[in-house]
């Protein structure tokens, strides 16, 4: 044990640590591959966006169909009916980002008005916001969607709402039970004794200070779940129809020749979602255990 | 200690289910007025055909405000007359149910399978620590997890098809002897990629190291008790309840296209029949039978919830 | 006093890695301490100076997982003879880069697994603990009676649940619980902290073990329930005659209950003696951190006259960054021209000054 203290002084006092240097090894490799997916989406949706694309995603070229990754000039191959699947996987993300930004901020708004509701004045509002988010939590997505759908009309930010919507419960809970922990630990009525208004209060020391990391988690978990929602409703075919792109009606036109074994039409769009999806949840988690640790010892 | 304990249980199960009915209310009204804002209004006319459906002599028209409406159609939800399905007229309760059936086994033999493989390793990774076992372990459940559910189907169905020769989409056709394995398909593939493993194994673990964290536990292993029995209530029922309870809507929504994919006759692929056809009195029917599933899950992990721990009383 | 002492520490050291600040806390650097049968031995020290967690790593339980230990802890009593911390050290490597330790392996599970052996059937059995905060050290989920009842089926002779719950009516009433039958079902959410207390000490006792380890007993509680739980120590001190360790910050508690003083600071003892030596206060005979601790408790004279309370100054030792020479130099008021060069430079030994009164300080060396 001489071994021990013979380090006694070679130990120098780091004070400040970022939390990046407090981030175990995983959680790292986490969030860098979350950080690299959400890259190539935003990089994929400016190429989108300024048509900077290998091919158009719409022009057949009947000759070459169903071409495997790197034939002819095509780097991913091409579908049945010989359109270039990069194109098609880069321009399909127009039909995520935007409404998957508009599910996220629905969800982050009023999820964060009725976590404060609840949490900050609680009482009757407390109750309501809470039967409220039950009330939302009894819906299965999907199936309320379907209805939805029928209801009015099969539209992709109908449908984006509605997952927003539906995410409410989930960050009202969250804002909520961090409220709950601050006002157990007395910061609340120390912040109104020093005679902060409720507005400083609630924006900068509660939402700002306590909350942002647990909002920014909530909102990559949230594309994670625009993304899927969105796949799912395009392969049942109400989503983005046809012959506009998306992941999830590229898996769905490919599915038919699936069982001839002519897997990739529809394999690479699936690894797109794969990828997209994981990447979105190992961000969320991998900040998660950053930003929310509890000090190590 | 029994009697007295007993009583505040009782008068907190039933307060369990008057809130459950209260919600179950809401629920009926969101329909409404999902259904009442539409365009067209389908909502007058399916009033109109349940009264008529009711009593066939009576005058077919609807209440003129939305209360009368949704107070008629509430009525008739109480007797268990949902109306007919405009596809194939048969009334909406019956066809819900017959189907329903296959949806409950779906759903319920998929969240087995999602616990049989989350639990395992949120309990080896809680108790080893993040060891390259572990980790690996975990990563797999991402992986897993961000799975698109209808692309698993499409590899399962094909690998049935040309390695075993079986056609799982001809559902319930055959009577071979890999009929059973029919049946088993699809409650693997949702159980398997319904999207909420990775969860499922992170809020356990989480939940089950805070636990073993605790000071009791600490205590139980200074008086050399065994520390899973301690930490099982805590750790390990609490958590998996709320998990059965916060998922089940996830599988259902798993299972719409599950059911597509496979199939399968169940209330996820009938939702979406009537969402294709537009036939808003069998998918409001489906709506309400999804929620009343939903909230009987929740009810059981509330009711749990209120018998382990004794808190709960006095909250 | 016949057959050595009941426990006994040599050479203990507990430190705590942080991957953080890449750096070990010294939590305890280097214990020596020795319990007789029947005697109680108070250990006592400002919070942070490693009393608690030389407890824990007494029963094995110190869980962090960077956590370090060495040295050997010697159990003798009647049924067992053997040191807690053997094979231990095999677990553990420590990597460096460039002379600064960059991290801790630990074979974890294996660590573990070895401590689970070796302290199979003295936890409980052999040493029971008695913990800060009962509310909180109780499991929330079962009845306290039944904990008991648990404690007494696991770790001593009686097999049937039956007689396991008189046992344990039986120390219920032993910790002057009122109405023990009624208490015996109530959860600890249930009770008060002084009746948790009692609960926690009933079911330590229970166990009938050799060696009690008080960890705190008192510092969760009101001022009040304190000085009852200190009278009921005394009385089961008197009447089941425990051998205990009793670690304390408060020095009344130790006062009224130890044989025994071991003053703590930094990791490491700086007093250790009959506890009238030690706590009589007289300067010349004691530690100058023991005697600044003692100065630091208002006497009756000084509440009278509202007089200003002394404190110790300085900050309470960072265990990262340990001092060169003695722990305490840099909040040392006793350091004289003759011995600064050692106080500053050198850590002094503990030595013995009278029968079984032993200082580690420079004054009272050379």
């Amino acid at each position: 044990m001489r071994r021990f203290s013979q380090y006694a002084f070679e130990i120098s006092d780091v004070s400040h640590v970022s939390f990046w240097k407090k981030a175990g090894p995983m959680d790292r490799v986490y969030i860098g591959y979350g950080l690299l997916v959400v890259l190539l989406v935003v990089i994929s949706y400016l190429l989108g966006a300024t048509g900077a694309l290998p091919y158009d995603p719409q022009e057949i070229n009947l000759e070459l169909i169903m071409a495997p990754p790197n034939t002819g000039g095509h780097l991913l191959g091409t579908d049945f009916m010989g359109r270039d699947m990069l194109s098609r996987l880069i321009i399909s993300i127009q039909a995520y980002f935007l409404p998957g930004l508009l599910a996220i901020g629905i969800a982050i708004v009023f999820g964060t008005c009725f976590g404060v509701f609840a949490g900050y004045w609680g009482g009757a509002l407390e109750t309501a916001t809470t039967y409220v988010s039950n009330l939302l939590n009894s819906f299965p997505r999907l199936v309320l969607i379907l209805l939805m759908v029928a209801a009015f009309k099969p539209d992709i930010y109908y449908i984006m709402i509605i997952v927003g919507v539906t995410n409410i419960p989930v960050v009202a809970s969250l804002i909520h039970s961090k409220i709950q922990f601050l006002k157990q630990k007395n910061f609340i009525e120390a912040a109104t004794a020093l005679g902060l208004n409720n507005c400083t209060i609630i924006f900068k020391h509660i939402l700002w200070h306590n909350c942002r990391s647990v909002l920014i988690i909530q909102a990559t978990l949230g594309m994670a779940e625009a993304i899927l929602m969105e796949t799912s409703l395009s392969y049942l075919g109400f989503g983005v129809q046809e012959p506009t792109p998306s992941w999830g009606n590229m898996v769905q036109a490919g599915s038919n020749y699936f069982m001839q074994g002519k897997f990739w039409p529809s394999t690479a769009p699936a690894l797109a979602i794969l990828f997209a999806i994981m990447g979105f949840h190992l961000l969320g988690d991998g900040l998660n255990s950053m930003l929310e640790r509890k000090g190590d010892r | 200690m029994k009697l007295s304990a007993v009583r505040p249980i009782t008068v907190l199960v039933t307060r369990e289910l008057g809130i459950a009915a209260l919600l179950l209310l809401g629920v009926s009204f969101v329909v409404f007025v999902i259904l009442y804002l539409s365009p067209g209004n389908p909502f007058a006319t399916l009033v109109t055909r349940i009264e008529t459906a009711a009593d066939p002599g009576a005058a077919a028209a609807a209440p003129a405000t939305w209360y009368g409406q949704y107070f008629t159609w509430l009525k008739n939800l109480f007797k268990g007359n949902l109306g007919n399905s405009i596809r194939t007229g048969l009334p909406v309760l019956q066809e819900v149910v017959r189907v329903g059936i296959n949806t409950l086994y779906l759903t319920i033999g998929s969240l087995l399978v999602t616990l049989l493989i989350a639990v395992p390793i949120a309990v080896f990774s809680a108790r080893r620590g993040m060891t390259p076992t572990s980790w690996s372990m975990t990563v797999f459940t991402y992986v897993v997890s961000a799975l698109p559910v209808f692309w698993l189907g499409y590899i399962v169905i094909y690998i049935s098809i040309h390695r075993f020769g079986l056609f799982p989409l001809a559902f319930g056709s055959s009577a071979g002897p890999w009929n059973w394995f029919y049946f088993l398909l699809p409650v693997l593939v949702l159980g398997i990629s319904n999207g909420t493993i990775s969860e499922v194994v992170r809020y356990l673990r989480e939940e089950m190291k805070r636990v073993f964290a605790e000071e009791y536990i600490v205590t139980a292993r200074a008086k050399g008790a065994s520390v899973w029995k301690h930490s099982f209530k805590e750790g390990f029922l609490i958590p998996i309840t709320e998990i059965i309870a916060a998922k089940i809507p996830f599988i259902l929504g798993g299972a719409v296209v599950v059911e597509q994919v496979f199939n399968w006759p169940g209330m996820g692929r009938m939702a979406w029949q009537a969402a294709q056809d537009r036939d808003y009195p069998l998918i409001m029917g489906i709506t309400l039978v999804a929620a009343i599933i939903v909230r009987m899950g929740s009810l059981m992990q509330r009711v749990v919830h209120i018998i382990v721990n004794p808190r709960a009383s006095k909250e | 006093m016949t057959d050595g002492p009941v426990l006994k520490i040599e050479n203990l050291y507990t430190y705590f890695y942080t991957r953080s600040r890449q750096a070990f806390i010294r939590s305890v650097d280097g214990v020596h301490l020795e319990i007789e049968k029947g005697q109680t031995l108070g250990i006592v020290g400002e919070s942070g100076s490693g009393k608690s967690v030389t407890a824990l790593s007494v029963m094995g339980l110190v869980t962090a997982e960077p956590g370090v230990i060495s040295g050997k802890v010697g159990l003798k009593t009647a049924n067992v003879q053997k040191n807690l911390l053997q094979d231990l050290s095999e677990y553990v490597k420590t990597a460096t880069i460039t002379g600064r330790i960059m991290d801790v392996y630990k074979d974890n599970r294996r660590w573990q697994k070895n401590v689970d052996r070796v302290m199979r059937g003295i936890r409980g059995r052999e040493i029971s603990m008695i913990f800060q905060n009962p509310k909180l050290s109780m499991n929330p989920f079962t009845s306290v009676g039944r904990q008991i009842q648990e404690s007494i089926l696991l770790n001593t002779a009686v097999r049937s649940a039956a007689e396991a719950r008189d046992r344990a009516l039986y120390w219920l009433e032993k910790v002057r619980i009122d109405s023990p039958r009624l208490r015996y079902d109530n959860n600890p959410y249930g009770l008060s902290g002084g009746m948790c207390q009692r609960a926690m000490i009933a079911m330590a006792l229970s166990s009938e073990p050799s060696l009690l380890i008080a960890d705190e007993p008192t510092t969760g509680l009101d001022a009040t329930i304190q000085s009852k739980i200190v009278e009921l120590l005394q009385e089961i001190k008197t009447t089941v005659g425990v051998t205990t360790m009793l670690i304390s910050h408060d020095i009344d508690v130790i006062r009224a209950l130890s044989d025994q003083v071991a003053v703590m600071y930094g990791g490491t003892i700086l007093e250790h003696g009959p506890a009238d030596a030690i706590l009589s206060g007289a300067m010349a005979q004691s530690h100058p951190y023991t005697a600044a601790l003692m100065a630091s408790i208002p006497n009756r004279e000084q509440i009278r006259t509202k007089a200003y309370l002394q404190a110790i100054k300085g900050e309470v030792l960072d265990t990262i960054n340990l001092p060169e020479g003695c722990r305490f130099y840099p909040r040392c008021e006793q350091v004289t021209d003759r011995i600064q060069e050692h106080c500053r430079l050198r850590e002094p030994g503990l030595l013995s000054i009278s029968n079984g009164h032993r200082i580690r300080c420079w004054r009272y060396q050379q």
